[in-house]
């Protein structure tokens, strides 16, 4: 047997390794995604005083950490008992649309959209950032544009644009300056306007790779996200699962993920693998879950996005690259929900925090959606607010299995014999890129995560080690 | 064109993406300068050679991270630790209060919603016992501190060096650039940070938070007590600290504070809760506070491993 690495897998964030084994055919008999790094928040959280959790946890990814810093603010809040109000909930919100559209843009224009626009097997020092504003240098700076935005409302909002600190117990730290809404109103029209320019050309290039999107990256699973009334939802409401077909398996609350959720690892990678106690167990989360389990976005534009994309793939569309698509409604749905925040005068109110006494529950569980997927973060504290256990759950560990088989499906698919290009590996990157993983995040048990793709042969011999370039 | 690069080791990537914060000015820095190796970035597997300054971001955690830094070490000129964690270990240095194996059995086999008993062990790098610094293993030539670097810092910074220039780095502390008023207090009593509301325009720590503004490095702008909320210290030891061997957080806060309150140190010391999290969270993989004479970090990781 022969053994193909992938190390590390680039443009995503965290350090992972894809492993191909080949059998004396030079067919794929088994392939892995494995995640390499661990940093151990779970542990080191034991023993801090709760309140700095939401401080503390930000810090397992710089790409998504507002929703760590929202997950666990509302695991705090409950603990408690605080009563937040309607504004800091609204700024909560807020801040969080500002996450998700610095994050969408980040990942669909700067990290993924450069093996679209520039093709898979373009050279490799190039296919990035760099080759996309050679390329294309008008859609490089509207992505630019677009991130800014995103951390322009999360700055205002949270006070630093990466690891935000305002979401405190019992509500904000600070309310909106009205001059800082007019201004951040302006922006989130524009992200409007950027988000539907943006659609096209992300269809376009979804049909101009119908052949690999139809191929390639397939499984066949349930979803899982959070809707409220049957709509797209961030922050808050139900976790709705429903299986390949549609069929709702499961409409729970947040804290009780115990029940129905389980996890286990493998040898393999640091990376836990979480399974749906009901159905057959596998699903997957991020913006495809999302979009698949939601009767209606909410939002006007987003919704004939929806509408569009559902009569071209149907109802629960399975092709992991189809994320990119989704993805790009969910940048819609988030700015124009953010442009409707800072259009309503409430915004700005200054009751934005209700002071808390001390601790009324001695467990707190906060559940939101994460960029890429339902966030779970669980404290247990004794009676003077000290973390005695904490449980972390992200998007990324969610996906672990399905990012695991659609690497294994398309090796399958793409490898026979062990020549292998550059740009064919790469086409398997690009299906564990569409899931946007956050190996820092999954990982955020010890440490991080690099990618490898290896070759092995019957007897565990490496025959070929794929370095990329 | 000088040679760029990147590496984000044990971390949260928030380093690199405080660099595509930036935004419009990337083009000029890319401009500039080329980008031959940053994993985030691009598809480039292996530094090559002849890099001229490399920014690492992150501490090292496992013994992939440990090779990784000392291939760059060899192949670059210049060498920037960017970020608390790549210059004091960051958050990722609190595995040190507990050892390997309590961090693997807590993740792997005793979590609540874990059902396998299985601890990775199998094409992925062995865990290290303990987190460090980058300046704690190779040499580094600059140190930028921040959780991480503000980006109004950062065009101060890496515009010049990438010009070929000598940056002017502020070195005054998150006090300094503060607006809230220092007065002395009377009745003084140390409280949780979720307690009560503070008030504006006051110090904070006068009000009973710890906040860690006097004795943490600025460049920041104080953007946490300017919206309320006490410093963490995520950026790091401020200078004076850093310079003398008989300065810590510890020590010079707790000096700080009597001399706010003129309350004796011992009534003080007694108040002060969760010391690893509220005064060392981003530090403690730094052997630079571990090795001082007064620091508390030794007397923290013995009383966890017992
Ligand atoms: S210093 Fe802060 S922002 Fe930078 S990698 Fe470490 S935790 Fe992330
Ligand atoms: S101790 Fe904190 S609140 Fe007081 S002046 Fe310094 S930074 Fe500002
Ligand atoms: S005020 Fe303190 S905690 Fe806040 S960003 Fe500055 S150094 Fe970090």
């Amino acid at each position: 047997m022969k053994k193909l690495t992938i190390h590390p897998l680039s443009r995503i964030e965290g350090h992972a390794s894809v492993t191909i084994n080949l059998d004396d055919k030079g067919e794929v008999a088994d392939a892995h995604f494995h995640a390499t790094e661990l940093r151990g928040f779970e542990k080191f959280l034991e023993g801090a005083a709760v309140e700095e959790a939401p401080r503390i946890t930000p810090r397992i990814c710089g790409i998504c950490p507002t929703v760590h810093h929202l997950a666990s603010a509302k695991a705090v809040d409950e603990i408690f008992g605080a009563q937040v109000p309607e504004t800091a909930l609204k700024l909560r919100r807020l801040l969080d649309m500002g996450q998700f559209i610095h994050s969408h843009a980040l990942h669909l224009f700067l990290l993924a959209l450069p093996d679209y626009i520039l093709g898979p097997d373009y050279n490799p020092a190039l296919r990035n950032v760099v080759g996309l504003v050679q390329a294309n240098p008008e859609l490089a700076k509207m992505a630019i544009e677009g991130r800014k935005i995103g951390q322009r409302i999360t700055e205002e909002t949270g006070g630093k644009p990466i690891h935000p600190v305002s979401a405190v117990p019992g509500g904000m730290s600070f309310a909106l300056a009205n001059e800082k809404r007019a201004e951040l109103e302006a922006m989130a029209k524009r992200s409007v306007e950027i988000a539907r320019i943006s659609w096209p050309v992300v269809m376009k290039m979804m049909d101009k790779y119908a052949d690999l999107v139809n191929s390639v990256g397939l499984v066949q699973s349930d979803f899982v996200g959070l809707t409220r009334n049957g709509k797209l939802e961030f922050y808050d409401g139900n976790v709705r699962a429903i299986d390949s077909g549609g069929v709702q398996l499961a409409d729970f609350p947040g804290k009780d993920y115990l029940s129905y959720i389980e996890e286990t690892a493998e040898p393999y990678s640091y990376m836990k693998f979480t399974k749906l106690k009901k159905g057959n167990g596998f699903y997957r989360v991020g913006p495809l879950a999302r979009v698949n389990i939601v009767d209606s976005i909410g939002t006007p534009e987003a919704d004939k996005m929806l509408a569009e994309f559902r009569a071209k793939y149907g109802r629960v569309p399975q092709q992991s690259l189809l994320y990119h698509a989704a993805r790009t409604i969910e940048y819609m749905a988030a700015s124009e929900t953010a442009l409707s925040l800072l259009q309503d005068s409430a915004i700005t109110d200054k009751n934005v925090r209700t002071a808390v006494t001390g601790v009324k529950n001695t467990r707190g569980i906060g559940v939101v959606e994460a960029t890429r997927g339902t966030l779970i973060h669980d404290y247990t504290v004794n009676d003077k607010g000290f973390i005695t256990k904490a449980n972390l759950i992200v998007a990324t560990g969610h996906n672990n299995r399905a990012i695991d088989r659609a690497v294994l499906q398309s090796s399958q698919k793409l490898i026979h014999g062990d020549n292998v290009s550059e740009g064919t590996l790469n086409r398997i990157e690009m299906v564990v890129r569409a899931y946007d993983p956050c190996v820092s995040c999954a990982t955020h048990a010890i440490g991080r995560m690099p990618v490898q793709l290896t070759v092995v042969d019957s007897e565990g011999n490496v025959i070929r080690e794929v370095t990329k370039c | 064109m000088l040679k760029l690069a990147t590496e984000p080791l044990a971390s949260c990537a928030g380093c690199h993406v405080s660099i595509l914060d930036l935004h419009e000015d990337i083009l000029q820095l890319l401009g500039k300068a080329e980008l031959v190796y940053s994993p985030i970035l691009m598809d480039v597997k292996e530094p090559p050679d002849g890099i001229d300054i490399a920014i690492i971001g992150g501490a090292i955690r496992n013994k992939e991270n440990m090779e990784r830094v000392k291939k760059l070490r060899q192949k670059a000129k210049t060498v920037i630790a960017y970020g608390t964690c790549a210059c004091f270990g960051g958050v990722s240095g609190l595995s040190i209060i507990h050892s390997r194996d309590e961090i693997l059995s807590s993740v792997y086999t005793d979590s609540v919603s874990t059902t396998s008993k299985t601890i990775p062990k199998d094409d992925i790098p062995e865990l290290l016992y303990r987190g460090y610094a980058v300046g704690d293993v190779i040499k580094v030539d600059y140190y930028i501190t921040g959780c991480p670097p503000k980006e109004t810092f950062l065009r101060k910074i890496l515009l010049p060096l990438v010009e070929g220039h000598v940056p002017e780095l502020p070195k005054k502390s998150v006090c300094a650039e503060c607006d809230r008023n220092m007065e002395l207090v009377k009745n003084w009593k140390l409280k949780r940070r979720y307690e009560g509301i503070p008030e504006e325009g006051k110090c904070l720590l006068g009000q009973g938070y710890l906040c860690m503004g006097s004795v943490t490095f600025g460049r920041c702008g104080a953007l946490c007590t300017h919206h309320g909320i006490p410093c963490h210290g995520c950026s790091g030891p401020s200078l004076d600290v850093l310079r003398e061997p008989c300065r810590d957080l510890y020590n010079i806060l707790v000096m700080r504070i009597q001399h706010l309150t003129e309350l004796p140190q011992a009534e003080i010391e007694k108040e002060l809760y969760d010391v690893p999290h509220t005064i060392y969270p981003f530090v403690m993989g730094s052997k630079i506070m571990e090795n001082k004479s007064v620091s508390k970090i030794p007397d923290i990781i013995k009383e966890r491993h017992l």
